[in-house]
C-alpha cells in the first residue's frame, strides 16, 4: 500500500489525491455540474457547503463512481476514472462513503454488516474480518451492539456502523455525505466526535455537512458549490472569517441564524 | 439501548378494567359500538346453525365408506394395481420415499431452533404410524406395508440424530439430501428396466396425492429459481434478455393453467429433440413450473421495486460487484418482503395441480370422483363426503405452509424495524 502510494505522489510530483478537472455532469437535460476543477491533498478535511439541489451530493458520488461525469477527468489515488470496470473497482475499494439516511444492510447483524465487503471484496478469512470489525466498532464506540440488527439502534449508533463499515476495507478516502442530517440533535454529537477522531487520525475526508461548529473546529479547507460549481474556496479561518462572494455572505448568514 | 433513557416506572399506572381480562376483550372487541354488537349475534347465530346441522350431518347421515374403501389409493393412484407392476408389489417404493421425507423432516428438526420443524415431522411420523394400525384385513394391507408406514417413526428419529451427531446438519447439506432424496423417488416410482424389483411403471399409473405433491414439490422448487432468474432478466439493461423475459411472462401469465396443460401435449414435444423420452407427467411438469416462475417472477420483481435505491449504492460504495450485491443485498430483502406474495403462489399452485385431470391424470381429487363414477349405485351418496374430505387434506397442506410461512416471517422480521 505505501509504496504504491508512494509512487502514486512521485509519478503526479503532488501529493493530491484528488484532483478534478473540469468535470460536468448531466441528468437528462439537466446540467448539474458544471464545470468543477479542484484537488484534494493528502490528509486534508474537505467540507463542502451550499444550498440544496446545488450538487454537492452529486459531486462527491462522481468521486467514487456512484454517478457518473460526461466530460473532465478525475483522477483519484493515482487512478484515472474511466468507464474501465477494473479501475472502478479499486476506487471503491479505496474511497469509503457515509450516507446521510446510512444504508445499513437491514437483514444483516451489525458485524455482518462490517465484515461482509472485506471477506467478499478483499477476500479476506472470516477471522480476520471479525477482528478489524470488533476493533473498528470498539473504535465507534459501540462494541457491545455486534450481534444486533441495524433495526435494534438508534440513529447515532447506525451511522457510527455505517462508519466503520467503511473504515473495514481500509480506505485512503472517505467521503461523507451529509452524515448528520437525520440524526436527532443528541445523536449529532455522537458521530461528529467520530468523524473528528478519524479526521485527526490523518484520514482524506471530503464531508458535505452544514455543521459549521465542526467545520469550523476540523475542516482544512472550505468550498462552497452553488448552481453546479465551485463558487467559493478557502481555509477554514479565511472562508468564515472573510468570505469573499456575495452568495457566500448570504449563505453563511442564513444557516447561522 | 445505550443512548436512550429509561422511562420512569413510578408513575405508571395499570389501565382500566375495561381494558384487561376476559370480560376487557369481549367488550372491546364484540360490544363496543351497537354495529359491532349486532354483528356478533348475527355471527353468533350463523355458527350455531351451522354447528348444530353440521355437526347432526356429519354425526348422524354421513356415510364415510367411500374414503375407506379408496384408503391407500387416494395417497398412490393406481400404483400398485396388477397391470401397472405386473407380478410384483410395487407398494413399497412410495413408502421409502415417504421414509425419505420423514428422515429429511427429523434432520430439519435438529437444526431448527423453531418449533415448526418438529411439530411437522411428529406430525407425518404420527400420522403414518396411525395409518398401519387402520383396520383394514391382512389381504388388503399386509403386514409388510404397515411395517414400512411404522418406520416412519425410527426414519424421524434417524433423521434427527443425523442432524445432530455428524456434520450433515447444516441447512445446505439439508437442501443437498433434499434434491437428492426427491431424485431417488423419481428413480424409485419410474424404476430401473432390468434391476431386479424396479420393474418400470409408466407414470399413466402414477396417480393420487402422490400425483399432486410430486407436482407441487416439482413446481415450488424450480418457480423459484426460475422466477429470480426472470424478474432480474426483466430489469436487466440488456434489451434482449429483458425483450425474453417480458414475453415470456406476459405469455405465460395471460393463459389459463388449463389451456397451458392441453397445449403441452402439443407443445411441449416440439421444445425437445425427437427422441427425447417425454410423458404427459414430464409435460404437465414443466407447464405448472413455467406458469409459476411467471407469477413468481413479478412477485420478486415487485419485491425489488420496493427497496430503497441506497441499499444497492450502499454494496456498490463498498466495491461489491453487481451480481453480489444482487444476490447478497438486494435478492434476500427483495424475497423477505414479498414472502406471502410467495407462498400464496406455492399455495395456489398446489391446489392447481388438481388441473392435471384435464390431460388424463389421476390426481387425487379425480381418482376419487371416477371410482364414484364407476360405482354409481353403491357410492354416489358418498359424493359430499368425499369432497369434504378431499377439502380437508387440501387444507391441511396449504395451512401447514401458510404457518410455515408466518414463522418464517417472524424470524426473519429481527431487527425489521
Ligand atoms: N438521479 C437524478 N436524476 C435527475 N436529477 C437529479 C438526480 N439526482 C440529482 N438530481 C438533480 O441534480 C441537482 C443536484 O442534486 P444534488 O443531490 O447533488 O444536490 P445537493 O447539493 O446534494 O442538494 P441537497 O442539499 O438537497 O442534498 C438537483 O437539482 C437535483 O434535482
Ligand atoms: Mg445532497
Amino acid at each position: 500500500m505505501a509504496t504504491s502510494e508512494a509512487t502514486a505522489d512521485a509519478l503526479n510530483g503532488t501529493e493530491d489525491i484528488i484532483i478534478c478537472r473540469d468535470v460536468h455532469k448531466w441528468y437528462g437535460n439537466f446540467h448539474a455540474l458544471r464545470g468543477v476543477t479542484t484537488s484534494v491533498r493528502k490528509g486534508e478535511v474537505v467540507v463542502v457547503l451550499g444550498p440544496s439541489g446545488s450538487g454537492k451530493s452529486t459531486f462527491i458520488r462522481t468521486i467514487n463512481r456512484l454517478e457518473e461525469h460526461q466530460r473532465g477527468d478525475i483522477i483519484v489515488d493515482g487512478i484515472e476514472l474511466s468507464n474501465d470496470v477494473r479501475n472502478i473497482d479499486a476506487i471503491r475499494r479505496d474511497v469509503g462513503m457515509v450516507f446521510q439516511s446510512f444504508n445499513l444492510f437491514p437483514h444483516l447483524t451489525v458485524m455482518n454488516n462490517i465484515t461482509l465487503a472485506p471477506m467478499k471484496v478483499r477476500k479476506l478469512p472470516a477471522s480476520q474480518a471479525e477482528e478489524i470489525a470488533e476493533e473498528l466498532l470498539e473504535r465507534v464506540g459501540i462494541a457491545e451492539q455486534a450481534t444486533k440488527y441495524p433495526g435494534q439502534l438508534s440513529g447515532g449508533q447506525q451511522q457510527r456502523v455505517a462508519i466503520a463499515r467503511a473504515l473495514a476495507m481500509q480506505p485512503n478516502i472517505m467521503l461523507f455525505d451529509e452524515p448528520t442530517s437525520a440524526l436527532d440533535p443528541e445523536m449529532i454529537k455522537e458521530v461528529l466526535d467520530v468523524m473528528r477522531e478519524l479526521a485527526g487520525s490523518g484520514m482524506t475526508m471530503i464531508v458535505v455537512s452544514h455543521e459549521i461548529g465542526f467545520a469550523r473546529e476540523v475542516a482544512d479547507r472550505v468550498m462552497m458549490f452553488d448552481y453546479g460549481k465551485i463558487i467559493e474556496e478557502g481555509t477554514t479561518e479565511q472562508f468564515f472569517d472573510n468570505p469573499k462572494e456575495d452568495r457566500t455572505k448570504l449563505f453563511l448568514s442564513q444557516i447561522l441564524a | 439501548m445505550a443512548s436512550g433513557t429509561d422511562i420512569p416506572q413510578t408513575d405508571s399506572l395499570p389501565p382500566p378494567i375495561t381494558e384487561r381480562g376476559i370480560v376487557g376483550w369481549v367488550y372491546a372487541n364484540l360490544f363496543n359500538s351497537w354495529y359491532n354488537t349486532v354483528l356478533t349475534f348475527i355471527f353468533a347465530a350463523i355458527l350455531v346453525l351451522t354447528l348444530w346441522f353440521g355437526l347432526g350431518w356429519i354425526i348422524l347421515e354421513s356415510d364415510w365408506r367411500v374414503i375407506a374403501t379408496l384408503g391407500g389409493n387416494l395417497i398412490i393412484g393406481q400404483y400398485n394395481i396388477e397391470k401397472a407392476c405386473p407380478g410384483q408389489d410395487c407398494f413399497w417404493r412410495p413408502q421409502v420415499s415417504l421414509l425419505l421425507v420423514s428422515a429429511l423432516l427429523g434432520m430439519a428438526w435438529a437444526i431448527s431452533g423453531d418449533r415448526v420443524a418438529k411439530r411437522i415431522a411428529i406430525g407425518v411420523a404420527v400420522v403414518s404410524v396411525a395409518f398401519a394400525f387402520l383396520p383394514y384385513s391382512l389381504e388388503r394391507m399386509g403386514l409388510d406395508v404397515r411395517l414400512l408406514l411404522v418406520a416412519n417413526l425410527p426414519a424421524v428419529a434417524a433423521g434427527w440424530a443425523l442432524a445432530r451427531y455428524t456434520p450433515l446438519g447444516s441447512v445446505r447439506w439439508i437442501v443437498i439430501l433434499g434434491v437428492l432424496a426427491f431424485l431417488v423417488t423419481l428413480v424409485l416410482l419410474r424404476g430401473l428396466p432390468g434391476v431386479p424389483g424396479l420393474q418400470p411403471v409408466s407414470v399413466i399409473y402414477w396417480g393420487g396425492l402422490m400425483l399432486n405433491l410430486l407436482l407441487a414439490v416439482t413446481g415450488i422448487a424450480l418457480s423459484l429459481p426460475i422466477g429470480i432468474a426472470l424478474a432480474l432478466g426483466r430489469r436487466s439493461h440488456l434489451p434482449v434478455v429483458k425483450l425474453l423475459c417480458v414475453v415470456f411472462i406476459e405469455v405465460f401469465r395471460g393463459v389459463p393453467l388449463i389451456t397451458l396443460l392441453f397445449m403441452s401435449q402439443v407443445l411441449v414435444p416440439l421444445a425437445f429433440p425427437e427422441d427425447f423420452p417425454t410423458n404427459s407427467l414430464f409435460r404437465a411438469g414443466v407447464v405448472i413450473t413455467l406458469f409459476s416462475s411467471a407469477y413468481m417472477a413479478e412477485n420478486i420483481r415487485g419485491g425489488l421495486q420496493a427497496l430503497h435505491p441506497g441499499q444497492a449504492e450502499a454494496a456498490r460504495a463498498l466495491g461489491l460487484p453487481g451480481w453480489q450485491t444482487t444476490m447478497l443485498i438486494s435478492m434476500p430483502q427483495a424475497i423477505r418482503n414479498v414472502i406471502p406474495a410467495i407462498v400464496g403462489q406455492f399455495i395456489s399452485l398446489f391446489k392447481d395441480t388438481t388441473l392435471v385431470y384435464i390431460i388424463g391424470m389421476l390426481d387425487v381429487l379425480e381418482f376419487g370422483r371416477a371410482f364414484i363414477q364407476g360405482n354409481v349405485a353403491e357410492y354416489l351418496d358418498g359424493t359430499p363426503e368425499f369432497l369434504l374430505f378431499i377439502a380437508l387434506v387440501f387444507w391441511v397442506f396449504c395451512y401447514t405452509m401458510s404457518y410455515v410461512s408466518r414463522r418464517v416471517e417472524e424470524h426473519l422480521g429481527v431487527g425489521q424495524r
